[in-house]
């Protein structure tokens, strides 16, 4: 019961998604709208699981003293937004929107660009023509690269244009094939979902 | 300790590079991209009053990349009178977009509830932008103040993508994807990126198929623009930053190689 009851709910709203996309139905624009709806609600209620539980975790590293400062700063970084927003809103000048923009924002701006730091660090140890499939890896990554910055006009007028006809052509065919050998992967995966022959989701059972 | 060493080196090198080549404040001089010309091009040639939505579907860590993009392409709706009604699809957009919104809407002396609207944020994207074609006010049907949608004079007769003539999408990852694929294949709507460099090439299968309408990549694609729009700003003084550390990485590629080659034959050598 606990699996047939979930995978008969999932056959049903499967099929029915399917078929409203077919039909101009009152009835089915009213189901779809509904659907959409309680997509939304449930979701909504996902996002509070979330904020629970990072609480709790935090709470108990805290208790067992595990990084207590930085779990502490997190937990006070939940708490006050929250507090900022229902005091004073969320309006330009409020001090929930300037906390945003002034701690939020650059710091998480700083974490972000220190990935250019690693990827110049990378480039240099890890960027070798050791192999000829490396080498080839690294000529185009090369050409890529120097027909991204304008000095490359300066250089020819051809960079960028092979910079382009790599992006359009070989990169584009292999991005392609992934994303159509993805496309299919989802709706092979779909179909067993709705069909209950793919259960993983049910814990496996 | 050597390893140590040379990261330090490099880390303090591109420091250096940003540094300098930010603070030179060179003007940045390159012809635009065929994407971003028509960007540029659609939005120039779209009657007064059309309207499009603007989505802020990125975080705050992307900001210096994507603001420029965001701000560029703002002031050139605005100066165009077109309507805007702006939403986000990510949480930490909200703010950013509402701000951006209300900013560039102020130096263009436009009024809110008339020449533009912020919806907010949803946070189920696919429900939201599937529920936008049904209806804008279902979904939203208060505004981000907490305005009755309806009440607003910009909703007047907007209700559905039927209304809308473009959807602008900024975005750090893949959620212009999802507009493509269920507000571009479902509704048929015209879908516009402005995004991350990194992003850029995720999205060429649907810019050269046509499904994606045009792109606005990375700081560069800012820059151009801003050129074409006639006021350097942001994507023009971080271009020269940008093409700086570039230059720096490839120079780093090269010394690596050279290094590694001469190691090598020492090694055949000895």
């Amino acid at each position: 019961m606990r699996t047939k009851i979930p995978l008969l709910v999932c056959l049903v709203f499967g099929i029915m998604m399917f078929g409203q996309y077919f039909s101009a139905h009152p009835i089915a624009k009213a189901v779809y709208n509904n659907i959409l709806e309680w997509w939304q609600i449930i979701f909504a209620f996902t996002l509070l699981v979330g904020v629970a539980s990072f609480a709790r975790n935090s709470l108990r590293n805290i208790s067992q003293r595990k990084e207590p400062i930085h779990r502490s700063i997190a937990l006070a970084g939940l708490l006050v937004m929250p507090v900022l927003a229902l005091i004073g809103g969320t309006k330009t000048g409020s001090p929930f929107l300037w906390s945003f923009q002034n701690m939020l924002a650059p710091m998480q701006s700083t974490v972000f660009s220190l990935l250019a730091f690693f990827v110049a660090s990378a480039s240099y140890r890890g960027f070798r023509a050791r192999t000829i499939p490396a080498t080839i890896l690294l000529v185009t990554a090369l050409i890529v690269l120097i027909g991204r910055i304008p000095l490359a006009e300066l250089i020819s007028q051809s960079f960028p244009k092979i910079t382009f006809w790599v992006q359009d052509y070989p990169s584009m065919a292999a991005r392609r094939a992934i994303l159509i050998g993805i496309g299919l992967g989802s709706m092979t995966t779909a179909l067993r979902v709705i069909l209950g022959i793919e259960r993983t989701y049910l814990r496996g059972e | 300790m050597e390893r140590l060493r040379t990261r330090w080196i490099i880390f303090l090198g591109l420091a250096a590079v940003v540094v300098i080549s930010y603070t030179m404040n060179l003007p940045f001089k390159t012809s635009a991209s065929p994407a971003t010309e028509k960007a540029y091009k659609y939005i120039e040639t779209l009657p007064e009053s059309s309207v499009v939505i603007i989505s802020f579907d990125h975080e705050a860590s992307s900001l210096p990349e994507i603001q420029p993009i965001a701000l560029a392409m703002l002031r050139h709706v605005f100066r165009k009178n077109l309507r805007v009604i702006g939403l986000s699809l990510f949480a930490e957009g909200t703010a950013i977009g509402y701000e951006m919104l209300n900013r560039t809407a102020g130096e263009c002396n436009r009024n809110y509830g008339r020449d533009y609207v912020f919806l907010g944020f949803k946070p189920q994207y696919i429900s939201a932008i599937l529920g936008l074609g049904e209806s804008i006010r279902r979904v939203f049907p208060e505004d981000y103040p907490g305005n009755k949608t309806d009440t607003l004079a910009i909703m007047r007769n907007i209700d559905t993508y039927d209304s809308v003539r473009m959807v602008i999408s900024i975005a750090d990852g893949d959620r212009t994807m999802q507009w493509i694929e269920y507000a571009g294949a479902r509704y048929n709507q015209k879908v516009m990126a402005g995004l991350t460099a990194a992003m850029i090439t995720s999205y060429d299968p649907y810019l050269s198929s046509g499904q994606l309408f045009a792109v606005v990549g990375g700081l560069r694609g800012a820059a151009e623009y801003e050129l074409l729009y006639g006021r350097r700003a942001a994507g023009n003084r971080g271009m020269l930053a940008q093409s700086g550390a570039h230059a720096y990485v490839i120079a780093l590629i090269i010394i690596g190689n050279i290094i590694f080659f001469r190691s090598r034959r020492r090694k055949r050598e000895g």
